[in-house]
């Protein structure tokens, strides 16, 4: 029996800074049994636009990832935030637009982040790999709040052999990143990362993990600003077994 | 001391005095997660508590859309227990309501319970520039009077002011009493404050509170406080003035007590604050205390424009503070940098409102969007969604900074061409690899908003994900 | 009165998005007519020997404390042993309630009126209790003083056991069902205090800095 057809959202930010992520990606899919497709045609979800109240640029990208998107079983994204965009905003963007609304709907209703995609539609409560070492795992926002992916990552990273998982306090509040916002307020938002990195450092763990990108660029960087030792990887990269890639802003 | 010209637009100067003042982030840093664990262990006791908070958000959405009915019959049941109910268009008719009252009785002291309209209406500044003295009773009101502030919080005024900050105001103002007496610890401040205010209570002939609740069907007010501050100021002077805005009433007794329920809970974590008091109208005959006129003043200043507008369900809001408790942004600056009386999430989305989004657009923009406001809201109000829609309202009107609206059109042309959006990630990827060799950038042209404070990560090697998917598939 | 007529044709021309045109007056009669408590916690619906038991553990956990009295001819030589324990003066203030008429005070300074700048100590009756989370109702009018509430640095309150209550709705029924309808109703849970100042809680802001019950069988 063929397993389901799971076309891969990569995103912006992996595409372009981080493929090892989509990879690793790719390969729990694999081994879970998927065929992955990575339509040409996908870009971004149109998320900065619609953050920034530009609703019509939004739209017109939104429309090429919903036609981009049509006829696999599931899209999957290793970010809550993109997939958040899709899954929760859509909608409320096509408001006016009955017809794109449907389709909307209908792409969101099939479209998963990915360690949520693996334990509640997949069932994989185990991952075969060992990670000598231990992480913390930071919730990104629109991931836990729009998405409720929680225990999921947490569960898989508990499969893994020789990984040793401790929470660090706080692990639900905003890293500062905030797409735009770190750039548009970086004052405020350095106070939030440094309250991070500070919490990340309490732990005493080998490496911070996270869902997305976005917020792990800004922990590695503000770790790297302060001479901090921690590195900061995707929880795909661990889930996958992927340890040689050099972490997030370290030299290759 | 009243906040009637917002420094609002300012939001980024107040921040960075914000994050210089030291006392401030001490204060911050001093009570950082309180709040947020005594509201969860709240909700974990009560099983009910999400379904209590829907039911509480139907009520309001059922008041909001029966509005004019509920607020006639509200008028009609303080008028037939002898009340007076004033209807204030702007904060500049509450402010001449008020005053008129005061005079009427020939007040020349005015004790406060806390109250955020009266704030809104500047109505200290207003009072005391026709020779009446306002005196705030809350003792952290009272603590900012001294200090010539605004509250910092809708909750905790004070919540900004340290210590030694409380006792240095309270050396300078007091000055009648002994400078060699002991004021080292807490207590010793709250007595000589009690003391103080004590006095004050009698003297006053008109007291003002706001309300957290009117009940439609019995025409009481409701306030919520834990000093017994709101009580001593409206039973002891002749008049009591209520200031509340329209979106406070509520249909009946049942649906103050669900409000009720949620609101100490998530305010500070208590099932139930210490005094909750129902007030109908003025003494009555037999009565051995009371004030002898009641009136409450009805405030519009701009709410009845959110109705029926995609910012009405921000009229649910009971004014709790869990959404800036929770906030990290809030917890970053504290309230002041915000520039007028509502800070935190709830003002991002309220003051644009009240004060127009031309002079408020800053508050929704300070935000990352987590959602922890809204996750904690016991009125299910979506911040974030309307802080999003206030940007796109801004948007609209091209208050959007330039640099910003070109910027998102020329991403936004390339995101919809997938064929130049290649090109254009392929291009980028190779320049930030070949400059970023050492992993990352501790400077980078045009992203000084991020370098300022950390390191660039740059790209891997290899190229974007898609050009190595395609050559691998190939 | 322009104020008025404009602020409630805003509203309404705003309502209109909700309800069309004219179904509104229905819904609000409705509504006050049967007043739907649709959630109501199982905090607020305890009974018997349980609600007795919560109502006081909850008051404890507001600071209150409490003592019990078998017959209200006790209740002078209960709060002189209260004041002797708490080191206070022999005086007590409060108001002309029934409960209180013809009891024997003794060596107590029992004086009647409202409450004064300085009172050591306040006494009052509660009209009811609410076990939902130990709180007391009490009503202002003739007999009872809202000032001496507020103004006790040590306030006393007599309950009767049979006027405890388990949650908001049966004390309103109950509200209802008597007519009921006083200038004031205070809800009271512990005593008065204030985190105001270093974000650390102090008993007695404003209001009594101790609150005693003496639960009447």
């Amino acid at each position: 029996m063929a397993g389901p057809r799971v076309a891969l959202f990569v995103t912006c930010l992996v595409d372009m800074f981080r493929p090892s992520v989509g990879f690793a990606t790719v390969k729990l899919l694999t081994g879970a049994g998927c065929t992955v497709e990575v339509p040409a045609a996908q870009t971004c979800c149109g998320q900065p636009a619609w953050n920034s109240g530009d609703r019509e640029s939004a739209k017109a990208v939104a429309r090429g990832v919903i036609a981009a998107f049509e006829g696999y079983d599931h899209v999957v994204v290793p970010s809550g935030s993109c997939a958040a965009t899709i899954v929760r905003d859509y909608g409320e963007m096509f408001r006016d637009d009955g017809e794109w609304q449907a389709r909307a709907r209908e792409l969101a209703g099939r479209t998963h982040e990915i360690t949520s995609f693996l334990t509640d539609v997949l069932k994989v409560k185990t991952v075969c790999q060992a990670v000598a070492g231990s992480a913390t795992y930071h919730d990104s926002c629109s991931g836990l709040r729009s998405l409720g992916v929680s225990a999921q990552p947490r569960q898989l990273l508990a499969s893994v052999e020789g990984l040793d998982l401790r929470e660090m306090e706080d692990p639900d509040v905003c890293c500062g990143f905030g797409g735009l916002f770190c750039v548009k307020y970086p004052d405020i938002s350095n106070v939030m990362v440094s309250d991070k990195t500070r919490d990340i450092a309490g732990t005493g763990a080998d490496m911070v993990l996270a869902g997305d990108l976005g917020c792990l660029m800004n922990m590695a960087g503000k770790a790297r600003r302060e001479g901090r030792t921690f590195q900061a990887r995707h929880v795909v990269e661990v889930l996958a077994g992927d340890m040689q890639t050099p972490a997030i802003g370290e030299s290759e | 001391m009243s906040h009637s010209s917002p420094t609002t637009p300012a939001f980024r100067a107040n921040v960075r005095a914000a994050l210089d003042n030291t006392n401030l982030q001490a204060a911050l840093r001093g009570q950082r997660g309180n709040f947020v664990r005594k509201r969860a262990a709240a909700r974990e006791a009560l099983p009910e508590f999400d379904a209590l908070r829907d039911h509480a958000r139907d009520i309001k959405n059922h008041t909001l859309a029966n509005l004019d009915r509920y607020l006639e019959i509200y008028e009609k049941n303080v008028t037939e227990s002898g009340g007076t109910v004033h209807w204030a268009e702007t904060a500049e008719d509450a402010r001449r309501i008020v005053l008129e009252i005061c005079q009427s009785v020939g007040a020349k002291t005015v004790n406060k319970g806390k109250t955020m309209i009266s704030e809104e209406c500047g109505i200290n500044d207003h009072l005391q520039a026709n020779g009446i003295t306002p005196v705030e009773t809350d003792l952290g009101e009272y603590i900012i009077q001294l200090r010539g502030e605004a509250p910092s919080h809708i909750l905790a005024p004070a919540i900004h002011v340290t210590v030694a900050e409380v006792e240095a105001a309270f050396r300078q103002f007091h000055d009648d009493l002994d400078p060699a007496r002991d004021l080292s610890d807490i207590a010793s401040l709250q007595v000589e404050a009690r003391g103080r205010l004590r006095a004050k209570y009698f003297e006053a002939e008109v007291g003002i509170t706001g309300a957290n609740l009117l009940i439609a069907e019995t025409g009481q007010s409701v306030i919520v406080t834990n000093e017994g501050n709101g009580d001593l100021s409206q039973s002891l002077p002749k008049v009591h003035i209520v200031m509340a805005s329209l979106e406070k009433v509520v249909p009946t007794l049942e649906d103050a007590s669900t409000v009720l329920r949620v609101l100490a809970r998530s305010a500070t974590g208590q099932e139930a604050a210490v005094y909750t008091t129902f007030s109908k109208g003025p003494r009555r005959a037999g009565d051995p205390d009371g004030p002898e006129q009641y009136h409450v003043v009805l405030l519009d200043n701009g709410r009845s424009g959110m109705l029926g507008t995609e910012f009405e369900e921000m009229l649910r809001c009971i004014r709790c503070g869990a959404c800036m408790n929770h906030c990290p942004v809030y917890q970053a600056v504290g309230g002041h940098a915000y520039g007028w009386v509502y800070p935190g999430p709830m003002g991002a989305v309220l003051t644009p409102g009240l004060i127009g989004v031309e002079q408020g657009g800053q508050l929704p923009n300070a935000s990352t969007f987590c959602g922890r406001c809204e996750a904690v809201c016991p009125m299910r109000i979506p911040l974030p969604k309307m802080m999003r829609n206030w940007r796109e309202r801004e948007f609209e009107k091209k208050l959007t900074p330039k640099a910003m609206r070109s910027g998102l059109g020329l991403w936004a042309w390339f995101a919809r061409r997938p064929w130049a959006y290649r090109t254009g990630t392929r291009v980028a990827n190779r320049v930030l690899k070949t400059l970023g060799k050492k992993g990352s950038f501790s400077s980078l042209p045009l992203a000084g908003g991020w370098t300022d404070h950390r390191d660039f990560p740059a790209p891997q090697s290899g190229g974007t994900f898609m050009d190595q998917w395609k050559a691998v598939r190939r | 009165m322009s104020g008025r007529r404009n602020i409630l044709e805003r509203v309404r021309r705003a309502a209109a998005v909700h309800r069309g045109d004219g179904t509104g007056a229905d819904a609000v009669a409705e509504r006050l007519r049967d007043r739907p408590a649709p959630v109501v916690p199982q905090q607020a619906r305890t009974v018997g020997q349980g609600r007795v038991t919560q109502f006081l553990t909850k008051l404890e956990a507001a600071d209150a404390t409490v003592g019990r009295v078998s017959d209200i001819a006790e209740l002078p030589k209960a709060i002189a042993r209260e004041l002797r324990k708490r080191n206070l003066p022999a005086v007590v203030r409060m108001g002309k309630d029934d409960i209180f008429q013809g009891l024997d005070w003794g060596s107590i300074e029992a004086s009647v009126g409202v409450g004064r700048v300085e009172e050591p100590v306040t006494l009052s009756r509660a009209e009811y209790g609410l076990a939902e989370t130990g709180t007391l109702v009490l009503v202002s009018g003739p007999e009872n003083p809202v000032t001496l509430t507020f103004l006790g640095e040590t306030h006393f309150v007599v309950l009767r056991e049979s006027d405890l209550r388990s949650g908001f709705e049966d004390l309103w029924a109950d509200f209802r069902a008597r007519g009921l309808d006083p200038r004031t109703v205070n809800l009271v849970t512990g005593p008065s205090r204030s985190g105001d100042i270093g974000q650390t809680l102090q008993l007695g802001a404003h209001g009594p800095m101790a609150l005693h019950v003496f639960l009447l069988d």
